[in-house]
């Protein structure tokens, strides 16, 4: 890939010489003979003089006389084959070749560690590369809910969380037990933040519970050239600590040297619709007891019982004092969302000189939640600078501005200020739009339920307010200086800064609060993830052996300055000033953190054949104490290429194997939790002084943390197949994390809730497949597939001393958990079960007459180990149509909703005993035969007993689902010359369509509401939804 | 290629230093802050039927269902990490300062009052290892039996009251209890020893006659001036208001019309019947009916609540409810340790024959006390002593062993509100007043009042092996079990 090659693919023409000998000649394949198409046949001497072969591999080229025949030589090349020079002796007219297939075809320059460019085949472990154009047709308003399914062993989880909502990716299985498991991002070789403000959403959070977004989310697609997926650690290695659970590389679109400016302009509209996978019982309507409210106080308090008598079609009292049909209202779902829209517009210009090269693009998306009155805009204006200055001098500068603003993002978790709690729970007779709009003549929330914690839900998103605006700057700068040829110096800073603001209002009104009097929160948050990398680079070639040294340094710091205000009651109703509350505080919280770093690494080629790569880095962190706070780490990788080395057989055209050790260490990622410290309460009497707490939580602190290890072992084999029309990529990987620093949550009565702690061993074991195939190719048409597989199997090894388990996240009312015990996998999903004895009968405690509660057990895994995901192209003349379908299989979903369904009588299985009780027979403790008739009376009773048995409310959280529809058409350029198009092509989109295979009742399997560690839990996140519209392209 | 990462590691906001007394201050507002809603009101008040509500999740103590939620765990696992560490860190530090010795023997007392309580609802606790997640990393207590931690903490009464001395330094502003009173604290020392010997009467009746003879010769406070509670203010941060006022009104009474109250709260007609049965001054001190959006205090309309309700009643707003102006309000002071309660007991140890006096004096005294105690809710509230000794001449101590115990328990019945922790306790040592169930259906207790409050559930998932061998000895962790002073 020289630029001679690259120049000659564009120069056809020769200029006018005076005296032209026409050279003819046929190329062929040295292995079938069969023609080569498409070959580039041009004089070495003079490059601008060349041509290409035609479909029988024919060629003719005008050679001038007044170059001196004898002492030319003929250059043939193309993909695919070795690049082949003939001598032309004096007065040839005719010259026929043979070129022998190479192994250029495989010859994928992907883009690594610290922004190195390098050939695949150079590479010791897996790297997966996406064209940003997969990412600007069917979008994701948050980038990287989009890599689903695309990358094997890349598992992306998109949240119920809405349009402005965060991310959750994890490449090959979890290995912290607690860490936050997503990868680094890095764009252009320099980190980026993606951090969540005030924290993720949690599973028991009231009306401010909501999920604030994260850094990649403001990443635009349009911007993207490439992203690289780097998952071993070898491939991380240069990354440091952060980079243990892999990094995700974006590298930006630059300015190209050409003539004029081009201008490029994406558009996309989509709708998304909800999809209601809810499927109550519809034959006994709002009540208790088999009777229907007989008044509107009785309608209250039943609001959310539908234990009624059978639906009859009969007028009866509601709780809005009014009389409506006593029928199924099924549609509420629909009734209350809306259909949400996103808009999508970005304009790029660029252009470029010899000397200096520039990117402009500015973005714009507006998305209209399906939530009424939610609404999330981001604008993004990106500038991108490369210029060279002198013979020696690269400069390379990147400017990006997000301007982020939403309006009421949902609250998540359990009911209070939850919109979609009432929506999803309400009594099945009655429509929800009875609800609207929610508050009395006062402003006070209208209650249709007993409790008040249940809020409603028109109340919520008519009256509740929440804002937020996030101003950031990504700014990179780079220089290069080539001290020598194969000598450079290269520097580059970076700075992602951003600016939030968030204040949420629950109002005057919200009959939870105290004298319903409203809170308030407010968050000012200023985070900056600042990095300064220099590094010294060299090159030398000693006889067959290509040497390739750099040495470099890193310095890190980040900074997070927040400022949260919180308040009760407005003084003055309806007025939300953080001046107008009762009761107010304020709380600073800072934290400051570097870290430094030295590396190296050397990469050695031999012959194309052989390659070794070797690196190692220490990092000192400020985090730890003194003694404990540095680590160094190696890394050793090595490819060999088979097919090159030896002869194969002829059905495989390439193969090449791959193994490779890497270590990465790490420390703690936050600061100020090594010593305990003391704080001052806000008071207004005595002093008071509190053990300092962290975000709220009694964190223990520890000074004897040690920097964790994460080392990975990986070999793979790449292979090209059948005339490349079938690609393989294997990989086996085992990453065994030791000493992982884990903040885990502890018996509250040592006097803490959560301590960091050194703990034990984590195992992942997995193999990634990768096929892809060129199935069917034709003049017109064309069909590729590829398919990816990924196999994840994680086990704690071993855990701290004195620490039995660790717990990551609690269900609400502690009907489950998620855990990390010994000898499982990462993320088991504990809870209770019916205490049953040796021949299977329910053991009943005579005493309450309900079953008995077993001790805590294990009654799930909340992690897929298994993810997959199969892409199917197709092609004709201008009509291309993309299909992505994934999956992921074997892990369970708890879900919080469908307990309060079975308690509330929705659950279709709370259909058994409405009209004559329910039998229940079993044994007692003792073992003699029990039974027990539930009268209906008492049927909402034994329902509602059954939340304490959680594994009634565990699914299999296996699914299949139609990701992604992209139908093009490209508009034939003829059509487009008068506007001065170059090209153009407008597509339907769709996203989310179906669900294939799912096993979850009621909700998505995918509905998790947080990008922490609690995977697992279900609890009424926003509804699913499918979006489709579409895309227009152009470039002038 | 560390410079300066020690000083970037320090948190600003925060100090290494700790003041002990600031921290002292901080322990006494957590041991009495703590879940007032769903301990005091919910489960202690609903158990004693001081309270009752209609609906199910604040249910506890009404109607013994638990549906949803943390409220019968909320006082053990809000104790640990606030009161308990602070008072333990507070400990740790004065402990072997010489200078300090009355920081030192105060501060134990204090957590001696703050592990009673614990141990009072729940039975067997962590205790001797509890609070030690930082000083020895110790993330799994074990749970001690209650009767050694009743043991131990009637010895480190006994030490802490006899070293107090008063030329040494104290707490002085910062015990928001007594001023830093060195005497007074010895006589709250002996007092709370009282308490907790009369705990086990039931258990170990020889023990606590030992404990309580001690006790009394230690000095007991038995006068208004030696009584000890907590100032609060109305305005300002939460912290420094009445936590108890604070929670009730977040939690019910604070919408102020009688109808609305968020948990469903009332008072119970239980109790409401009793004071105005027997013509209780204290009746209007206490409850108020909203009549029109204002408190109404006349004793002819006040009425409570059934407990064991379902629904909401239909006259829901007709019914009494504590008086947000007196016994609520955000500055109400907290009584944590009465002359009433010192004056009753001491009835009950005479009648024992443990301690020679005139039990009726003392039984008198009691009720005097807890009347005169009402002016400290304001003027409004105050009763006369004409209405006391009213009260007194037709409420004269009885003969027999039984009746009286009967008669000196139901007057600390309603003497001790609104301390409900302290109310349910003395409830299930001595079964007076007696009370009569409620049996709704779906009750966890087959009909029976809640005989404690539940470990936390985290419990068993974060300290397993601790907490199963705790329910092993003591029995499942259900509202009906026993815990050891509680003998059947």
């Amino acid at each position: 890939y020289s630029n001679v090659e690259k120049s000659t693919n564009s120069a056809f023409s020769t200029t006018a010489e005076t005296l032209l000998t026409e050279l003819k000649g046929k190329v062929t394949s040295a292995k079938d003979a069969t023609p080569v198409v498409g070959a580039s046949v041009f004089l070495k001497e003079n490059p601008r003089i060349g041509t290409s072969t035609d479909v029988d591999g024919n060629f003719k080229l005008n050679v001038p006389e007044n170059l001196e025949k004898g002492k030319l030589t003929l250059v043939i090349s193309t993909v695919g084959f070795e690049k082949q020079e003939i001598a032309l002796s004096s007065g040839q007219t005719q010259v026929d070749v043979t070129l022998k297939e190479s192994l250029q075809v495989l010859s994928e320059v992907v883009v690594t560690a610290l922004g190195v460019k390098r050939d695949k085949k150079a590479l010791a472990y897996s790297v997966t590369e996406i064209s940003g154009g997969e990412f600007t047709q069917a979008r994701e308003t948050n980038l990287a809910n989009s890599l689903s399914g695309k990358i094997a062993g890349v598992n992306a989880t998109s949240l119920a969380t809405g349009a402005g909502g965060s991310s959750r990716v994890v490449i090959r299985g979890n290995g912290s037990l607690s860490g936050d498991n997503q990868p680094l991002y890095v764009i252009n070789g320099m980190p980026i933040d993606n951090s969540t403000p005030g924290g993720s959403p949690t599973t028991g959070g009231g009306g401010q519970n909501v999920d604030r977004g994260d850094g990649i989310g403001g990443i635009n697609p349009d911007d993207i050239e490439s992203i690289s997926v780097l998952k071993g650690g070898t491939a991380a290695a240069l990354y440091g600590s952060r980079a243990a659970n892999g990094v995700i590389l974006i590298t930006t679109k630059k300015g190209a040297v050409k003539k004029g400016i081009g201008i490029e302009y994406n558009s996309t509209a989509t709708i998304d619709q909800v999809v209601d996978y809810t499927n109550w019982q519809y034959q006994y309507g709002q009540g208790d007891g088999g009777v229907k409210p007989t008044s509107q106080a009785q309608a209250i308090s039943w609001g959310r019982r539908s234990w009624g008598a059978k639906m009859d079609g009969q007028p009866y009292i509601s709780f809005d004092g009014l009389q409506h049909p006593y029928s199924p209202q099924k549609n509420n779902i629909s009734n209350f969302y809306n259909t949400g829209t996103t808009f999508s517009n970005t304009v790029a210009f660029s252009g470029g000189n010899e000397t200096t090269s520039f990117r402009a693009s500015l973005a714009d998306i507006d998305n209209k939640s399906i939530l009424p009155n939610s609404t999330f805009n981001r604008k993004v204006a990106n500038l991108s600078l490369s210029s060279k200055i002198g013979q020696r001098i690269t400069i390379d500068a990147l400017a990006q501005y997000n301007l982020e603003k939403a309006h009421n993002r949902p609250s998540a978790g359990d009911a209070p200020g939850n919109p979609n709690w009432s929506n999803y729970m309400i009594a099945n007779t009655v429509d929800v739009r009875s609800l609207s709009p929610g508050y009395d003549a006062n402003g006070r929330e209208i209650q249709w339920n007993e409790t008040p914690y249940a809020s409603n839900s028109y109340f919520v998103v008519n009256r509740y307010t929440n804002d937020d605006t996030k101003n950031r700057f990504i700014g990179q700068f780079g220089i290069r200086y080539d001290i020598l040829q194969n000598l450079f110096i290269k520097g580059n800073v970076s700075r992602d800064f951003s600016n939030y603001n968030y204040v949420g209002i629950i109002p005057t009104g919200t009959v939870y609060t105290t004298n319903a009097a409203g809170e308030y929160q407010g968050i000012k948050s200023a985070v900056s993830e600042t990095n300064s990398l220099l590094t010294l680079n060299y090159n030398t070639k000693l006889r067959s052996l290509q040497v390739n040294a750099m040495f470099g340094g890193n310095q890190r710091n980040f900074t997070r300055e927040e400022i949260y205000t919180n308040g009760t009651q407005y003084i003055i109703p309806f007025f939300y000033s953080f001046t107008n509350l009762a009761t107010a505080t304020t709380r600073p919280a800072t934290q400051r953190l570097a870290t430094n770093s030295l590396f190296g690494s050397l990469d050695l080629d031999y012959k194309g054949i052989l390659f070794l790569n070797a690196s190692a880095r220490q990092d000192w962190f400020s985090t730890l104490g003194i003694k404990n706070n540095t680590i160094l780490y190696p890394a050793l990788g090595s490819s060999f290429i088979l097919s090159q080395a030896v002869e194969l057989p002829s059905v495989i055209n390439y193969a090449k194997l791959r193994a490779s050790w890497a270590q990465v260490g790490g420390g703690v990622p936050d600061p100020y939790t090594l010593n305990q410290t003391y704080s001052m309460v806000t008071s207004s009497g005595q002093p008071l002084q509190q053990i300092t707490t962290t975000n709220g939580e009694y964190l223990l602190n520890n000074p004897n943390l040690k920097p964790f290890t994460s080392t990975t072992y990986e070999a793979g084999l790449d292979a090209k197949l059948f005339n490349n029309k079938l690609g393989v990529d294997l990989t086996y990987y085992l990453r065994r994390t030791t000493d992982d620093i884990v903040k885990t949550a502890i018996s509250g009565t040592s006097g803490y809730q959560y301590s960091y702690v050194n703990v034990g061993q984590v195992d992942n074991q997995g193999i990634e497949l990768l096929l892809t195939g060129s199935l069917l190719k034709t003049k017109n048409f064309s069909w590729d597939a590829s398919y990816n597989f990924a196999y994840n199997q994680n086990k704690v090894v071993k855990l701290a001393d004195g620490v039995n388990t660790i717990q990551l996240a609690t269900s609400v009312g502690s009907w489950a958990y998620v855990n990390t015990d010994i000898g499982q996998p990462y993320g088991i999903i504990k809870g209770y079960t019916m205490v049953k004895d040796a021949k299977g009968n329910i053991v009943y405690d005579t005493s309450t007459g309900y079953p008995m509660k077993s001790g805590l057990t294990q009654i799930g895994q909340g992690v897929a180990p298994y993810t997959m995901g199969l892409s199917n192209k197709f092609n004709y003349k201008n009509f291309s149509l993309d299909i992505l379908l994934d999956g992921k299989f074997g892990n369970e979903v708890f879900s919080v909703m469908n307990v309060y369904a079975t308690r509330f009588g929705l659950q279709q299985s709370t259909l058994a005993g409405r009209e004559t009780g329910l039998a229940l027979s079993g044994v007692t403790a003792s073992g003699d035969s029990y039974s027990n008739n539930i009268p209906v009376a008492n049927l909402r009773l034994y329902y509602d007993n059954l939340k304490n048995y959680s594994n009634l409310f565990i699914y299999d959280g296996s699914f299949i689902k139609l990701r992604q529809i992209i139908f093009s058409y490209r508009i034939p350029s003829n059509f487009l010359k008068f506007a001065k198009i170059q090209s153009a092509s407008i597509s339907f989109v769709a996203r989310n369509l179906f669900t294939l295979y799912k096993k979850t009742e009621n909700f998505d399997p995918e509905s998790s509401y947080t990008n922490s560690n609690a995977q697992g839990f279900e609890a009424f996140g926003l509804p699913r939804t499918r979006s489709f519209g579409l895309n227009l392209s152009v470039k002038f | 290629c560390d410079s300066g990462f020690e000083e970037l590691n320090v948190n600003p906001d925060t100090s290494p230093i700790i003041v002990p007394s600031y921290m002292f201050t901080k322990a006494q507002y957590d041991a009495l802050n703590n879940s007032c809603a769903s301990t005091y009101e919910f489960a202690c008040g609903g158990s004693v039927q001081h309270f009752a509500t209609y609906k199910d999740v604040p249910g506890i103590g009404d109607k013994y269902f638990f549906s949803q939620g943390t409220y019968p765990y909320d006082f053990f696992t809000n104790a640990y990490p606030l009161s308990v560490n602070e008072i333990s860190t507070v400990i740790r530090t004065v402990k072997t300062d010489a200078g300090q010795s009355n920081l030192y023997a105060i501060a134990r007392i204090w957590k001696a009052y703050t592990f009673h309580r614990i141990t009072d609802l729940y039975g067997d606790i962590p205790y001797s290892q509890a609070g030690e997640g930082y000083a020895s990393s110790n993330f799994t207590p074990k749970y001690d039996t209650q009767q050694s931690i009743y043991l131990d903490l009637l010895n480190e009464l006994d030490q802490a009251a006899s070293s107090l001395d008063a030329s040494k330094t104290s707490y002085a502003s910062a015990d928001l209890v007594y001023g830093g009173d060195v005497n007074k604290w010895k006589k709250f020392a002996y007092s709370l020893m009282f308490r907790l010997s009369m705990r086990i009467t039931k258990v170990d009746p020889s023990t606590a006659k030992t404990w309580a003879q001690k006790a009394i010769a230690g000095g007991i406070i038995l006068n208004d001036a030696d009584l000890a509670k907590v100032a609060f203010v109305a305005g300002g941060q939460d912290i420094n208001k009445n936590p108890v006022s604070l929670a009730l009104r977040s939690n019910n009474y604070a919408v102020a019309n009688g109808n609305d109250n968020t948990e469903g709260g009332k008072f119970a007609s239980t109790f409401i019947s009793y004071l105005k049965t027997n013509n209780d001054p204290r009746l209007s001190s206490l409850a108020v009916v909203w009549v029109n959006k204002v408190q109404d205090t006349t004793s002819t309309i006040q009425k409570g609540m059934q407990n064991g309700l379902l629904q909401k009643p239909s006259d829901f707003g007709t019914y009494s409810e504590p008086n947000i102006n007196t016994v609520l309000k955000l500055d109400a002071p907290m009584i944590i340790l009465s002359n009433a309660e010192m004056n009753l007991l001491m009835a009950e140890a005479i009648i024992r024959g443990w301690a020679s006096g005139d039990a009726s004096a003392f039984f008198n005294n009691g009720i005097t006390a807890s009347m005169k105690s009402m002016a400290l809710y304001g003027d409004a509230s105050a009763i006369n002593s004409a209405k006391i000794n009213g009260y007194l001449s037709k409420h004269a101590f009885t003969t027999g062993f039984d009746a009286q115990l009967e008669q000196i328990h139901t007057q600390m019945w309603v003497s001790l509100f609104p301390d409900e922790v302290e109310a349910y306790s003395n409830w299930r040592r001595t079964g007076y007043p007696k009370l009569t169930p409620v049996n709704i259906t779906g009750n966890l207790t087959n009909g029976t009042i809640p005989r404690r409050l539940l470990y936390p559930l985290a419990e068993e998932n974060l300290n397993g092996p601790n907490f199963k061998a705790a329910v092993a000895r003591q029995g499942a962790n259900t509202l009906t079990t026993r815990i050891w002073w509680d003998k059947q």
